[in-house]
């Protein structure tokens, strides 16, 4: 049973969606202030203030309350949506949705949270009036005169009239909605496309659609009344009512006793053509357009349903499960004999594929704009404005694209330092900007958009870029590259990503702590994604974040090394090659090495690191994967066989035994086997640093 | 005497979690026979889809608000009597005095208990059983 509790629940999740439609509704007010962004803003208001009432938030009310008397002056015209008037709006915004968190969490907001915004916005007005109307607020409004008026007795004398409506398509016109219309005012219409009431085959003009319908109306007039209400309105005679259609009415109601109804016919409309119609379908379309309107309107408030995210996740895995099973069934289908007109595969085939769109379909529940995540950063940069003087605008694109939900959780943090770190590091002050000759107003741009599997997030800025010869000292200075060696653009990039690295000259508010980036970096491939950096000196950089659609399957390369079989993500592979013997180097403390197209990739034997061979011995069939990490890092991984490819299911290993580093994850194969999922990030580490590996192994072997 | 337990009443409000406080505190009273709408168009084919004795309806809705579906009610001939209590917000003295102006039998101001709703619609209603 809900308790109210529950409800309590349900009302944040509203106000959540509240506050991010308040936001949409800013942001356009922002472009253009349209009377539907105002009425939307207002709306979202007043439903979070409603609530709030309903469940005893009063400092939520309080500020909501005067949030709405703005806005209602906005609606009503008495004040305009300039720029400074919509910059209070949205600081309103922002304090609200700290009330909001803070009812939610339970702490009670400190003394004179909202006093700020709340005067800025009874400013807006005038002052006072917000003020005044709190303190004026009764439960009751014993000032105005209201008598409760006491229900009368409502049973009216209704009465039953026949409706009978009849048209070829060429007199069929908008009057008939229009009579309709007229008649729904009046009283109850039940109105029926009459297939029925049809002649035969052979009575019908091949030429013509006809329409007929049939039914009654409910209601206190009687028959003149209302036959003067229609042809009033069309006096051409289509329309027939009254006692002499009842029966036809009530023939309508019965379908199987179609007799009467046929009979009908001609007595009832006088003036009717002969009708009969065989396009009954343009008959239902056409009854009664502006209802089909309504109903329509109804479909889309109800076309969404809330369901427990446990529920879906439920269906996911048993998505999962499904994907096995038939993974199963297409491994033995193989050694099947006897299926030689080849049924069994067509069947397995579609099998294949309706799993297959069961799975997109399932996972598609699981997906959600990527739009509430951008709002939050729209917020963050009007306040990083505030705070570091700068003035910037945030653009966003594609914010519909869809993401998994999980995904999307755990986006926002990546996202939140990387603004952060474009407000403070990447957008010049305002003075510096015009003294460079680029606008006062820096510009950040995310973009959201899928590309195949995976999911693209671009954030850039048009600020200074990275100074590589201070990225360069600064790295040196901490210690984290030698002191010599010549490091390749990219490379130079990439140190941003390194734990301990910042060249905020001090340390600021915002950030600059040297624990950004790669925090970032790691949040990221967490999700299974990858970032990388472009910057131009002058002009700005761009970080892309590239991060898969679903957490749950994915695609994997099955290899084998030795006697075990494991699974390599198809989205870190670069190339499979073949080598020659005479293409693997032994170079002194390293792995190995493979030269490449004239490069050198570092290499990892996969059976010596985990420990299923000491050798380091290729036959013929080995075979190097190579592997290109988040950071760019190319590395050969070497195995024995490659097995094809696969979608796999992902199970989490450290929820029940514990992290494994080079281990992702495990699935089941086609052949019941569990597979251990590579981990192609931590791989490449362990080519970096081969003494690292040794240890590792050591442990492994322990 | 009306009783609660026989009375059929449509509870019209956008957000679901007030549109179930509503209903708990009808249930509170007796009322088992309990529709829900949306908003006011959803509310206004309920209404004249089947007989009903009572309307509660929020004022802030999309499509069709309350005073919207009030009108609609009373300018339509079958249910045009139909009892209809708003439920307004505190400061909606505006608001009160337009849907008296439209013919509502009574109102109620959010955040309310039963024991308010109770005499609000016994106003309306006589007392209920």
């Amino acid at each position: 049973m809900t308790t109210i509790d529950d409800l309590r629940q349900t009302f944040f999740e509203e106000s959540a969606e509240g506050l991010e439609a308040l936001d949409t509704g800013l942001g356009e007010l922002t472009e253009s202030s349209s009377e539907e962004a105002v009425n939307a803003v207002f709306r979202a208001i007043h439903s979070i203030k409603g609530g709030a009432g309903v469940f005893g938030f009063s400092s939520l009310v309080d500020f909501a309350h005067v949030f709405e008397t703005v806005l209602d002056q906005l609606r009503h015209g008495k004040l305009a949506a300039a720029p400074q008037v919509v910059e209070v709006l949205q600081k309103a915004n922002d304090t609200l949705s700290d009330l909001v968190a803070m009812a939610r969490s339970g702490e009670a907001p400190p003394a004179n949270f909202d006093a700020d915004s709340r005067s800025a916005l009874t400013q807006l007005i005038g002052g006072g009036e917000g003020g005044d109307h709190d303190k004026g607020v009764a439960d009751d409004f014993d000032d105005i005169d209201f008598q409760p008026i006491r229900a009368e007795d409502t049973e009216g004398e209704l009465r039953r009239i026949g409706l009978v409506y009849r048209a070829t398509q060429a007199q069929y016109d908008d009057k008939f909605a229009a009579v309709l219309n007229a008649l729904r005012a009046v009283g109850k219409v039940d109105l029926q496309a009459d297939i029925e009431a049809v002649p035969t085959l052979a009575d019908c003009d091949p030429n013509q659609a006809y329409i007929v319908c049939t039914g009654a109306i409910e209601t206190e007039l009687n028959e003149n009344e209302l036959r003067d209400i229609v042809t009033g309105i069309d006096s051409s005679g289509s329309w027939a009512l009254g006692d002499a259609v009842n029966e036809t009415a009530a023939a309508a109601a019965e379908p199987a006793d179609a007799l009467p109804a046929v009979d009908l016919a001609p007595s009832a409309g006088e003036t009717a053509p002969a009708a009969a119609a065989p396009a009954a379908a343009a008959t239902q379309a056409a009854e009664h357009p502006e209802q089909r309107d309504a109903t329509s309107g109804k479909h889309a408030a109800t076309t969404t349903i809330r369901v427990d995210l446990e529920k879906i996740d439920r269906v996911v895995n048993m998505v999962g499960e499904l994907v096995i099973s038939q993974t199963m069934l297409g491994q033995m289908f193989q050694n099947v004999q006897g299926d030689p007109e080849g049924r069994m595969a067509q069947v397995l085939e579609d099998v294949f594929l309706h799993t297959r769109e069961l799975k997109n379909a399932v996972m598609a529940m699981r997906a959600q704009p990527v739009r509430s995540v951008f709002q939050r950063m729209s917020r963050l940069v009007r306040e990083l404005s505030v705070k570091t003087g700068k003035r910037v605008r945030l653009e966003t694109f594609g914010e519909g694209t869809e993401v998994d939900k999980t995904v999307i959780e755990r986006l926002s943090d990546p996202l939140t330092h990387i603004i952060r770190n474009a407000m403070d590091h990447g957008i010049e002050s305002p003075d510096r900007r015009r003294a460079v000759g680029k606008a006062e107003e820096g510009t950040i741009t995310l973009l959201a958009d899928q590309r195949s599997s995976r999911i693209v997030i671009e954030i850039s800025d048009d600020g200074a870029g990275i100074d590589p010869e201070r990225v360069i000292k600064k790295a040196r200075d901490n210690g984290l590259i030698p002191m010599e060696g010549h490091l390749s653009e990219d490379e130079i990039n990439n140190l941003i990503f390194l734990p301990g690295f910042s060249t905020a000259s001090g340390i600021s508010e915002i950030s600059g702590r040297g624990v950004g980036m790669d925090v970032v970096r790691r949040n990221v491939q967490d999700l299974g994604g990858r970032i990388s950096l472009k910057s131009t000196p002058g002009r700005g950089m761009t970080i892309q974040l590239a991060l898969p659609l679903t957490l749950a399957v994915m695609d994997g390369m099955i290899v084998k090394v030795a006697t075990e079989t494991y699974v390599m993500p198809i989205s870190s592979i670069v190339e499979c090659i073949r080598p020659s013997a005479s293409e693997y180097h032994s170079l002194l403390g390293t792995r190995g090495a493979l030269r490449l197209r004239g490069a050198i990739v570092p290499i990892v034997y996969l059976a010596e690191l985990f420990d299923l061979s000491a050798s380091r011995e290729t036959t013929d069939e080995s075979t190097v994967i190579i592997i290109e990490t988040s950071e760019g890092v190319r590395v050969g991984i070497v195995v024995d066989q490659l097995c094809g490819h696969q979608q796999v299911v992902i199970k989490s290993i450290e929820e029940n035994y514990g992290a494994v580093r080079g281990i992702a994850g495990a699935t089941i194969l086609g052949d019941g086997h569990v597979a251990f999922i590579l981990d192609a990030e931590r791989l490449g580490e362990f080519a970096k640093y081969p003494e690292f590996v040794t240890a590792r192994r050591e442990q492994y072997v322990q | 005497m009306p009783n609660a337990a026989a009375l059929k009443v449509l509870v019209v409000d956008d957000q679901f979690s007030v549109r179930q406080m509503t209903r708990l505190a009808l249930e509170k009273i007796g009322v088992r026979l309990i529709h829900e709408a949306e908003n006011g168009q959803e509310a206004f084919s309920v209404a004249t889809a089947q007989p009903l004795d009572l309307i509660i309806s929020d004022f802030n809705m999309p499509e069709m608000d309350g005073i919207g579906l009030l009108r609609a009610v009373r300018g339509h001939q079958a249910i045009r009597k139909l009892p209809f209590i708003l439920i307004t917000g505190r400061g909606d003295r505006e608001l009160v005095v337009k849907a008296a102006q439209a013919g509502v039998n009574n109102y109620v101001v959010k955040p309310f208990d039963e024991a308010t709703l109770r005499q609000k619609m016994e106003a309306v209603l006589g007392r209920l059983q």
